[in-house]
């Protein structure tokens, strides 16, 4: 069978890719400036693990973590309505540190610091999860359903206002086209997404706490995301597979954790830094990050 | 007797985030992007004359330190933003940009020193001598102190002298003042040296008054940074004002607030701006958005 | 019934950029805004489209308030408009451009994905045809030329459903040759009943167009009338000359 290493880097990568192909429905496609992706997923990953503590179905948690978050998604729309550039970007920011702190001191519903351990490993519809190997398998279930519904979106007509929006918010106006209504649909479907890939998160890990959820997970998002291309799905697919990668190698150098770790956050810096710079549309990108 | 000791506290702290705050509110006033590294600028100023203070005198130790930091600055500068702004690079660019030298220098930080705490021992630990009803130590003293006058040596500065008033020229109007003949690169570079000298006095005071982690900077960056949007993060005076006004309100917020969110006080504070008065109180409404 | 235009005023600052003006836009005919630059022209037409609030005043569209409406749906009301800076989305192809246009179902997520697109390609091709845009319908608007920009700015405000157009410089550096084919393309399209208002500084490309003429300067109205007796009229040239 294949190495338990390798499959809990698989799931790792199968989650991720969902959380980046989301940010860039947002950000790539629609011009998003969402630097707030990371609560989106903490809050889908509490609300799962919160829900099926609290003795609900999986199947209705799991589906309730998308719901939850893109609620959250339209909350931010709302939110920001009347901010551009910069300011948009640090309010998102802002977003998901103010996420970030209630869910460290709302004790009472999160055990704060402590986290929330004990998460059941999933149930769907009868098909109970045991081994890390048939949560691969049902993480690679997820990952395909939710980058096809991405792809069909994406796709369709709706896409097509989705990448006017970036081109030329003001342009689509005059067309007659309810911009803010557009943006509301495509950060609730960017939320959902991220939601439900904070459930896999959970269940996969039975163990989750605000640490996981800090300001500088977004680096690595938005690193997968420009590095595979804006409005590239299957960029960012490859991207999420080469960059979760790399820091792997670094294993085969025998290094104590307290180096890895922060060597791991240099990298990802690193290479940003070196896209922005050397190749701004990534691997795939066709569009400029404006 | 609590309320005078709230009204202190407040006004030490006012005087730390207003350390950090005025420096950056320079940068973003000549280059207008954000340089959100500035607070990693802090810490690494503070770990410097923490390493050097071991091995030579203090007084050598906090001058090398501030010169070295004005030096991180300009090589931020030349090293990073310009190269980026050459390539076309956009202010969210710019500002992802910074964000992510951020994460590299503190990880950088926690590599070399590790993630445990530091102090640097130079004051001896006195008691705090009885100031109204208020106890505040002689470190306390110094650092309101320094900071007064770095603020009056600051406002001068730019009011009266030739770099000063350069400064306020490429701040208002980049093309026009290259049209008069300001080099604007070169004010942008002076303007980097001088706020990150700041950020070395405020990582030396900091570095002090606190303890030294590897994520300080983060969390000062997004202090200062608040203040300077309370205030008006063009208008360097205005960054002051706000970052007391932060003092006060973290230290009067925790009698409503759980004090676990003392911490989140800045990013709700920051959030409601925004999202408000995105300009500041000091601030220049420009344009309405209908 | 027209667009109507009430005591239209808008400060900005110290500075009236449109003073008391006011004008009824005929339906069916080519009514020209001519005037030097900084009289207001741009402001006016974004005040129609309500890109701007206006001070005072009020703007009537076949008997409804257009004050009242937000930007989008002033355009939902039949006003379709060009910007004088071209407006396309650089990343879409021609083909999209007139998808979106078209397109009834694309701002919802469920009609979208769910029922088959009605966009019509003879109605693209038909267009293409109107505004003599020789480009396949393939190419991204980042690669055409400036004139070919211009040419699909006016087809794109041509095919979103609308009952008048306005035009914001529709032949601003344009070549010679490009000029006139758009001149002709307008005619054409008046003449098949389409009521037209453009913006323009340069007289001499209006008045063998234009129906009407209305001069602004400074904010306010100082002509209107027919091209032959805008030509006569001593304060026009005075506005254009005396600057």
């Amino acid at each position: 069978m294949i190495s338990p290493y390798l499959t809990n880097l698989a799931v790792l990568i199968l989650i991720y890719i969902i959380l980046s192909v989301s940010l860039n429905l947002a950000l790539g496609y629609t011009g998003l400036l969402n630097l707030g992706h990371v609560a989106f997923f903490a809050i889908g990953a509490y609300t799962s693990a919160l829900l099926t503590k609290a003795g609900y179905p999986f199947v209705f948690a799991f589906i309730a973590s998308g719901i939850v978050a893109s609620l959250f998604g339209f909350l931010l729309v709302l939110a920001t309505r009347r901010l551009k550039g910069d300011y948009l970007a640090l309010a998102t920011l802002g977003f998901s540190y103010v996420c970030y702190a209630v869910l460290l001191n709302w004790s009472s519903l999160t055990r704060g610091p402590l986290g929330i351990a004990g998460i059941i490993k999933p149930n769907i519809f009868g098909w109970q999860i045991h081994s890390t190997g048939e949560y691969a398998m049902y993480a690679l279930i997820v990952c395909i359903i939710s980058i096809m519904i991405m792809m069909w979106i994406v796709r369709s007509p709706f896409g097509r206002l989705m990448q006017a929006l970036r081109d030329d918010e003001l342009g689509l106006r005059v067309l007659g086209k309810n911009t803010y209504r557009i943006k509301l649909k495509v950060m609730g479907i960017s939320a959902f997404f991220a939601g439900i890939a904070g459930s896999l998160f959970a269940h996969y890990l039975t163990y989750i706490d605000p640490s996981s959820f800090i300001l500088s997970e977004i680096i690595l998002m938005i690193t997968i995301v420009i590095a595979g291309g804006l409005a590239s799905i299957r960029g960012s697919i490859v991207a999420t597979g080469i960059i979760l990668l790399i820091p792997e190698l670094l294993r085969f150098i025998q290094l104590p954790s307290s180096v890895l770790g922060p060597l791991r956050q240099m990298l990802y810096a690193s290479i940003l830094i070196i896209i922005l710079m050397f190749r701004p549309r990534g691997i795939f990108g066709r569009v400029d990050l404006e | 007797m609590i309320f005078s000791q709230l009204i202190v506290n407040s006004i030490i702290i006012g005087s730390i985030y207003a350390l950090v705050a005025s420096g950056f509110s320079l940068i973003y006033a000549t280059n207008k992007y954000m340089h959100f590294a500035h607070g990693v600028a802090i810490a690494l100023a503070a770990y410097i004359v923490y390493f050097l203070s071991l091995h030579i005198s203090f007084p050598i130790a906090c001058i090398l330190t501030i010169l070295l930091s004005g030096c991180f600055g300009v090589a931020m500068h030349r090293c990073i933003y310009l190269p980026l702004q050459k390539r076309g690079a956009s202010t969210v660019i710019l500002l992802i940009a910074s964000i992510a030298m951020l994460i590299f220098f503190e990880n950088l930080i926690q590599l070399i020193f590790g993630a445990d705490v530091k102090t640097i021992r130079i004051l001896e630990v006195t008691r705090g001598i009885d100031f109204f009803g208020a106890v505040v130590t002689p470190l306390q003293f110094i650092i309101v102190l320094v900071s007064l006058i770095i603020f009056a040596a600051l406002f001068m500065f730019m009011k009266f002298t030739v770099l000063g008033r350069n400064m306020r020229a490429v701040a208002d109007n980049k093309e026009l003042a290259s049209i008069v003949g300001i080099n604007h690169a070169r004010v942008a570079d002076y303007s980097f040296f001088i706020g990150s000298c700041l950020a070395g006095v405020a990582g030396i005071l900091i570095g002090m008054e606190q303890n030294l982690t590897p994520l300080m900077g983060t969390m000062l960056i997004i202090r200062g940074f608040t203040g300077a949007v309370v205030g008006a993060v063009e208008v360097v005076a205005g960054a002051i004002v706000g970052s007391y006004i932060l003092g006060f309100a973290e230290n009067f917020g925790v009698w409503y607030l759980p004090s676990g969110y003392k911490d989140a006080i800045a990013f709700i504070l920051l959030f409601i701006f925004l999202l408000f008065k995105p300009h500041g109180i000091f601030g220049i409404e420009k344009g309405v958005k209908k | 019934m027209s667009l109507s235009i009430k005591h239209i005023t808008k400060h900005f600052g110290g500075i009236h950029a449109i003073d008391n003006c006011s004008m009824e836009i005929e339906e069916g005919k080519i009514t020209a805004i001519i005037g030097p630059n900084g009289s207001g022209k741009s402001t006016l037409f974004n005040m129609i489209s309500q890109l701007i609030d206006e001070d005072h005043g009020t703007i009537e569209y076949k008997g409804k308030q257009i004050s009242k409406l937000r930007d989008f749906e002033v355009a939902r009301a039949g006003i379709s408009r060009t910007f004088q800076e071209v407006r396309l989305f650089q990343n879409l192809t021609i083909k999209e451009h007139l998808e979106i246009d078209l397109g009834e179902n694309d701002e919802s997520l469920w009609r979208s994905l769910l029922l088959p697109e009605k966009v019509s390609k003879m109605v693209i091709q038909e267009i293409l045809e109107t505004i003599d845009l020789k480009k396949p319908e393939f190419t991204l608007a980042t690669d055409l030329s400036y004139g070919q920009r211009k040419l699909l700015d006016l087809g794109i405000a041509l095919a979103s459903s609308h009952t008048i157009l306005l035009l914001d410089e529709p032949v601003a550096g344009v070549n010679p040759a490009l000029r006139e084919q758009i001149k002709k393309v307008l005619k054409r399209l008046n003449s098949a009943g389409e009521t037209i208002l453009l913006i323009e500084h340069d007289m001499n490309f209006v008045m063998d167009l234009a129906h009407t003429i209305i001069v602004l300067d400074a904010g306010k109205v100082i002509a209107h009338g027919t091209p032959k007796e805008i030509q006569k009229n001593k304060a026009v040239l005075d506005a254009y000359l005396g600057e």
